[in-house]
């Protein structure tokens, strides 16, 4: 699409003033925001229901958070639209720095590109706080099924059924990436209601596996209802040695360039995971005020302890990172980006 | 761990110091929140979250799953009372209950409601104990195919409701059909009759919907009719003994209908063990199977209380079978069940199979939650009554604001969003309309609660099992219930009309 350079300017224009500002701030005395945030109340905005991974990790990391803003937190549920509802409750709500959210910025960043409507926001112009965790997506297939391997489903002699959330959704979209990248033969049923009605169907045997996250489908491997069959990533986690990389079988299997591309900006969207952000436009010494308590709360070494107790992943990126990578992934050679509209609004 | 070892630990460690007091406190947050009409059990487990990271895995079952437990006990009471559901699954109460209040019998449709509850709930969580060796193959029955044809099954339970008047019964339920439509398609997705609005993307949400059909618009009907909620007696409030007298009357009738009570949970448990369908259709196919079986069809709507006590009973079992999959297979069938597994994910404890074999003791707390869970709340739902009956006899005047904004704030509540209150309003007046001209509000809901299962599951059978997906044999059988049941119908129906003719 022509208008890639025009966004990567776009996004530098961005960046440089905001990193100067951020660089100078750093330098400045904090204690003027600090007077501002003690005892003050911060909104905490879920886009989603309370239950859900959203949800648990803001009540995760919240504690700490107050402990290092001397602020009272306030977390508030605004589920709608897929999460797009909360994203632009955050994005429009006032500039004071008391409105802060957790979002997921690979759904946010495909949304945009696809424009989709209703989203109100840009997303490179919030404010980020850091980023909890990244997409770890894998492919989960039942352990009760015809398969073990994801090279027997390459084989496969007959269309086999993946479940999908709704048309255009994170399950749906990564089910069309590996399609797209192994020709996979498969049949993507969309319009679960959601992953727990996939699960259930995976039972039942009305289908083969889904796309998802680690965090949701390690329970059920341990289970032995489940077995991860494909990861995303660089490399291979340790928890899941079995399985390869969608980049080493597309490596493997020699996919070409113009797939290459397409997998390279699936990656860099996995990167971008759940950040915490702020609306656009926050009085810079709050920004950095609120960057530097978030960085103490992911550091806390109790917080990370109760992290892991409760089996979840965090790969903690700082607000300068979480920004630099959310620019990244927007930007991405025009057919990979023709992919992932289409992939998006459902036209695949 | 066996089963018995299991299930006397749980009874132990249900009644121990260690676990009562939170059980104590989390029903009596339940009822309270039920009482408030648009907040329910999934508020009242929301609420509760925070506190459950103190708390030892035992006592934080006990209390949010007692907060979420009587929840549908405070519910109906406001139901009866107040014309007003306490929550979306009492909306069938609605249909009896404040009939018999008009004629003065508020308190004795209230004890009836409340020992339905504790019976229904009680039949659930036995049915649900029962299960347990077969818990997996029970909560995998119910797929996209046995939905669909549930679902059909249910909306054919329109008929029941609105035999007096059939035309204006079919024009509510297609009326519920189409709403059920707004949104998002699944399969196009495509927006629907949202008019370019963001907010009507997920379609009509249940609540502010329930709210404005059964509440709002009652209060409309209050607020120009003038009087009180208790309009028979000459204005004086009811005595204290004539309501003890009245809610112990309800208990006794309740109890003498045991078999009606028992045919109603099994309704609800069954419905229970479906994902995705909900209490409030469970209670208006409990309602209609009351009515159909009654010997007096003639007096259903007009304030009869098998009507309160099929529903009530029906919408308190469904716990128990909606608690099947969660625990099999840590799979939630509802909202609720989802904010319960993310609780006992705080808790520490893992769920699924795992709970099965190595924390069966937990299953039985929660089993005996739901079951005491429910007697605190009859016991306590009885004191409750007194100063709510003598509001009832308040002014019109004095009464409607306070309730329209209670009201107003539960349709906000559910989603943090100020758009549920418009549609509230706009629901409200659309009752209020209904409810004028007589067309049936409940065949309307189960319309717009059933349409969007059955869409949405039909598009998923026909992709999984292709075009004859109803051959299978569960799918089958159902089909086959549902044709003889509508067929049955269809024919009392015309002898009806040719007895009058």
């Amino acid at each position: 699409m022509k208008n890639t350079l025009f966004r990567t300017a776009t996004a530098l224009a961005v960046m440089i003033p905001t990193l100067f500002m951020a660089g100078q701030s750093q330098a400045e005395d904090l204690s003027a925001a600090e007077a501002f945030y003690d005892g003050n109340t911060i909104n905490w905005i879920v886009p989603y229901s309370p239950g859900g991974g959203y949800d648990e990790y803001s009540r995760l990391i919240i504690p700490y958070f107050e402990k290092y803003t001397g602020a009272r937190v306030r977390l508030q549920n605004n589920p709608g639209a897929g999460g797009m509802r909360g994203a632009n409750d955050i994005y429009r709500a006032p500039k004071d720095g008391l409105t802060v959210g957790i979002v997921n910025g690979s759904a946010l960043v495909t949304n945009q590109l696809a424009d989709i409507e209703g989203a109100i926001y840009e997303f490179e112009n919030y404010g980020f706080l850091g980023r909890m965790v990244a997409d770890q997506r894998v492919l989960a297939i039942s352990t009760t099924g015809e398969f073990d391997t994801i090279e027997e489903m390459l084989e496969a002699g007959s269309t086999f059924k993946i479940g999908a959330t709704g048309l255009g959704g994170s399950t749906y979209v990564d089910a069309l990436v590996a399609g797209e990248l192994f020709n996979l033969d498969q049949d993507i049923i969309h319009g679960f209601d959601s992953s727990s009605v996939i699960r259930q169907a995976m039972l039942r045997r009305d289908i083969v596996g889904m796309w998802g996250s680690y965090g949701s489908a390690i329970q059920d491997v341990e289970d032995g209802m489940q077995k991860i069959v494909l990861q995303s990533g660089q490399e291979r986690t340790d928890a899941i040695p079995d399985a390869p990389t969608v980049l080493e079988l597309a490596e493997r299997m020699q996919v070409g360039d113009e797939k290459m591309a397409v997998l390279r900006a699936w990656q860099g969207l996995n990167d971008v995971g759940r950040p915490v952000v702020t609306p656009p436009g926050i009085p810079a010494d709050r920004l950095a005020f609120l960057q530097r308590a978030f960085e103490q709360a992911m550091n806390d070494p109790e917080m990370i302890e109760e992290a892991q107790s409760s089996g979840r992943d965090l790969t903690f990126a700082n607000g300068e990172r979480m920004a630099q990578i959310a620019t990244d992934a927007a930007v991405m050679p025009e057919s990979a980006e023709a992919f992932f509209v289409e992939a998006v609004a459902g036209g695949i | 761990m066996g089963i018995l070892e299991g299930f006397v630990s749980g009874l132990f460690q249900a009644f121990s110091f260690d676990v009562f007091p939170y059980l104590l406190v989390g029903s009596l947050f339940g009822l309270i929140v039920g009482v408030i009409p648009g907040l329910s059990g999934h508020f009242a487990m929301a609420m509760a979250i925070p506190f459950l990271y103190t708390m030892e895995p035992n006592a934080g079952v006990a209390f949010i799953l007692g907060a979420h437990a009587t929840v549908a006990q405070g519910g109906g009471i406001t139901a009866i009372l107040f014309s007003t559901p306490g929550t979306g699954q009492n909306a069938a109460t609605m249909l009896d209950g404040p009939p018999m209040r008009r004629q003065g019998l508020g308190g004795q449709a209230v004890g009836a409601a409340l020992l339905a509850c504790f019976m229904g709930a009680t039949f659930g969580a036995v049915a649900l104990a029962i299960l347990l060796p077969v818990l997996q193959e029970a909560s995998l029955l119910f797929g996209p195919p046995e939905i669909v044809i549930l679902s059909f099954l249910a909306l054919t339970f329109v008929a029941v409701l609105g035999k007096e008047d059939m035309a204006r019964s079919l024009v509510a339920a297609l009326l519920g059909l189409m709403l059920a439509m707004v949104g998002l398609d699944n399969v196009t997705n495509q927006a629907r009759f949202t008019f370019d609005s963001f907010a009507l993307i997920d379609g009509l949400p249940l609540v502010p919907v329930i709210l404005g059909l059964f509440a709002v618009s009652e209060m409309f009907d209050l607020f120009i009719r003038g009087g009180s909620l208790s309009d028979s007696s000459d204005g004086k409030a009811m005595s204290m003994r004539e309501t003890q007298r009245q809610i112990f009357s309800g208990m006794k009738i309740t109890l003498q209908k045991w078999w009606l009570v028992m045919r109603c949970s099994s309704i609800g448990t069954l419905m229970g063990l479906v994902p995705g369908l909900g209490s409030a259709p469970a209670a208006f196919v409990a309602y209609g199977h009351a009515k159909q079986t009654s010997k007096d069809k003639a007096s259903f709507g007009k304030g009869n209380i098998e009507g309160v006590i099929g529903a009530e009973a029906a919408n308190d079992a469904v716990e128990g079978g909606a608690l099947a999959s969660t625990i099999a297979f840590g799979i939630p069938g509802s909202s609720s069940m989802a904010i319960l597994l993310g609780g006992l994910f705080i808790l520490g404890m893992e769920t699924g199979p795992r709970m099965m074999i190595s924390h069966l003791d937990i299953v039985f707390v929660m089993i005996f939650t739901i079951v005491i869970g429910n007697l605190i709340g009859t016991i306590f739902g009885m004191f409750l009554v007194n100063p709510l009956t003598r509001a009832t006899f308040l002014r019109s005047s004095i009464l409607v604001p306070v309730l329209i904004c209670i009201v107003f704030t539960g349709a906000y509540v559910v989603h943090n969003a100020w758009f549920e209150m418009v549609i509230a309003l706009v629901f409200g007046i659309l009752g209020y309309v209904m409810k004028e001209l007589s067309y049936s509000r409940a065949a309307m809901l189960i319309g717009l609660v059933l349409g969007y299962a059955i869409e949405k599951n039909l598009y998923l059978a026909l992709q999984l099992d292709g075009p004859r997906f109803y051959l299978d044999p569960i799918p089958l059988t159902l089909v086959v219930i549902t044709l003889v049941f509508l067929g049955w119908n269809i024919w009392t129906f015309i002898r009806d009309r040719k007895k009058e003719a």
